[in-house]
């Protein structure tokens, strides 16, 4: 093969495709990439560090700063590490307005992420399509939690308040209406010829090679290996809810992309259900919790299935009323570990493509 | 079939074309916020105790309070949200004892210079002597030190405008 003098390109850390401050430094021969550097940090605010002089309270505003896209999720997998170490009761009601909450976040954020995938591709219709959809979503989440990204939701114990009169039938009614749209998308932008030619049989990531670098989330199950924690450990009230984990099998963008559409239909029925069951369900959404949270010593862990691939807590509890130490495992960072060797060989364009399907978030990558 | 994508992509648009627009045509017309927006913070100052308890419950040290003892009680006299470093997270309004805290749906809380961006959301002097009825009572032996009507006293000295903020009724006053 032909070779030219390799050149170096820093792509990034404000390159609208790097899906926020993210730089790779790209070593290259011509358009191929001979080899990739990820480099990350630009966003590191030490939210780890800043738990430590919080207390157990005060860190859920923190958590949803990791992924603001899908907040909920991010308070969910730490209120859950807290009341792991503590011993909390979370009444019922309250799981459900966490699957509810949980759901339409998981939904946000996939919208996102398959709306700026098109447009990583090319397509810019099919971002704002995304957004529309995305909009009323968080309509929903604001007239619920009264914020529209950062929902600081769940507390200790439950979540901060019920749903206010009518809102569960404004969310049945919507999800009534989401699978129509999800066609739409199905139809713009998966059936777009361009995209698929973009995307299938680009960056491939092979099961063994999914599993032995961690991968998780949407990024593992485009490799067709079935592993989703709803399913794998179920948490909250998800044995009682009846779908199907979709899985892909070629392990290509293409793949990755796809998994996050169905798993929008997935969420639909997951709602759909959750709706239904907490019309059944009466009592309060918060369990008798003391007011100055001390938990004994020892540590607990927490992982629950974000939109981005599992989040953990990892919390250590000296006694006192403040966290030893936090420590977050952060799908998207361990999602990126792989991007070097994934990279490598590929066109300057498909890096794009690639890094785009991977779907990550700053705010969880640097932490 | 080549050019599928391409026909299908065209339907999509012209049905698009024809549904109702959903952009809003801010600042002119205002968006709806619900009910539980978490916007500025107000006050209702007659419920407050000046316990502190939202400053103690803030993750950020967001918000300033002074009091002064009046009597046996507390008086709050300044009440200072720094939104500039506020997470709209809710932890203060839900740690209120009295419910005096609440969230307002005003969201602009844009400024020209930073040093505007603190809401003042109470600013009063401290009267000298307890409000309450009981006070020739308790200050029985010290009659010299009471001064004439100690209420009148503190509208006094409160600036219109800050009065009016502290009240939650001129939000567009602040910083000025
Ligand atoms: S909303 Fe949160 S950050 Fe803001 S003042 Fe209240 S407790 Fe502090
Ligand atoms: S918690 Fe309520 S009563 Fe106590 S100081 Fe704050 S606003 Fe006043």
């Amino acid at each position: 093969m032909l070779k030219t003098q390799e050149y170096n390109l820093n792509l990034g850390p404000q390159h609208p495709s790097t899906h926020g401050v993210f730089r790779i430094l790209l070593t290259l021969d011509g358009e191929r990439v001979v080899k990739a550097e990820p480099i990350p940090g630009y966003l590191h605010r030490g939210v780890e560090k800043l738990a430590e002089a919080r207390t157990y309270t005060q860190f859920i505003p923190y958590t949803d700063r990791l992924d603001y896209l899908a907040a909920m999720l991010q308070n969910w997998g730490y209120v859950m590490a807290v009341e792991k170490l503590m011993g909390i009761e979370v009444p019922e009601r309250a799981e459900y307005m966490r699957v509810i909450c949980g759901e339409l976040s998981r939904l946000a954020s996939h919208l996102i992420a398959i709306g700026t995938y098109s447009m990583d591709t090319g397509g810019v219709t099919g971002f704002e399509l995304a957004l529309r959809e995305r909009e009323t979503t968080m309509d929903l989440l604001e007239e619920l939690t009264g914020s529209r990204m950062t929902l600081s939701y769940a507390r200790i114990g439950g979540v901060a308040a019920d749903a206010p009169e009518g809102w569960l039938d404004k969310v049945d009614k919507f999800m009534d209406k989401m699978p129509a749209y999800i066609d739409e998308y199905d139809g713009l932008i998966a059936g777009n010829e361009i995209f698929q030619a973009r995307t299938m049989q680009v960056g491939v990531i092979k099961p063994e090679t999914a599993i032995s670098y961690s991968l998780s989330g949407p990024n593992l199950r485009g490799s067709g290996v079935n592993y989703d924690l709803r399913k794998a450990k179920p948490y909250s009230v998800y044995d009682r809810i009846d779908f199907d984990v979709p899985l892909g099998t070629n392990g290509d963008c293409y793949d990755r992309f796809y998994c996050r559409l169905q798993e929008m239909r997935q969420i639909v029925r997951i709602l759909k259900q959750a709706v239904a069951q907490i019309k059944e369900v009466d009592g309060p959404v918060i369990g008798k919790v003391p007011k100055v949270l001390k938990p004994p010593k020892g540590e607990a862990y927490e992982e629950i299935e974000s939109s981005k691939g599992i989040i953990g807590y990892y919390v250590v509890s000296d006694g006192s009323a403040k966290p030893y130490r936090i420590h977050v495992r952060r799908g998207s960072f361990i999602n990126l570990g792989y991007l070097d060797e994934l990279l490598r060989g590929v066109l300057l364009a498909d890096v794009i493509a690639i890094l785009g399907s991977l779907d990550i978030i700053l705010g969880e990558v640097d932490c | 079939m080549f050019g599928k994508g391409l026909v299908k992509g065209l339907v999509i648009t012209w049905k698009e074309f024809w549904t109702p627009k959903v952009t809003i045509q801010y600042p002119e017309e205002q968006p709806p916020v619900p009910e539980r927006f978490h916007g500025r913070l107000s006050i209702e100052v007659d419920k407050c105790i000046a316990c502190g308890m939202c400053v103690n419950a803030c993750p950020n040290k967001v918000i300033e309070l002074k009091k002064q003892k009046v009597g046996k009680k507390q008086f709050l006299t300044d009440y200072v949200q720094n939104v500039q470093y506020c997470l709209f997270c809710g932890l203060c309004v839900e740690a209120c004892p009295k419910d005096a805290l609440h969230f307002t749906a005003i969201f602009n809380m844009n400024q020209y210079f930073y040093d505007n961006l603190p809401v003042v959301l109470v600013q009063r002097e401290a009267p000298a002597e307890p409000v309450e009825k009981e006070e020739p009572a308790a200050k029985a032996g010290s009659g010299d030190k009471v001064k004439p009507k100690p209420k009148a006293k503190v509208d006094k000295s409160v600036p219109a405008a800050a009065s009016e903020v502290a009240a939650g009724k001129a939000p567009d006053k602040e910083g000025q």
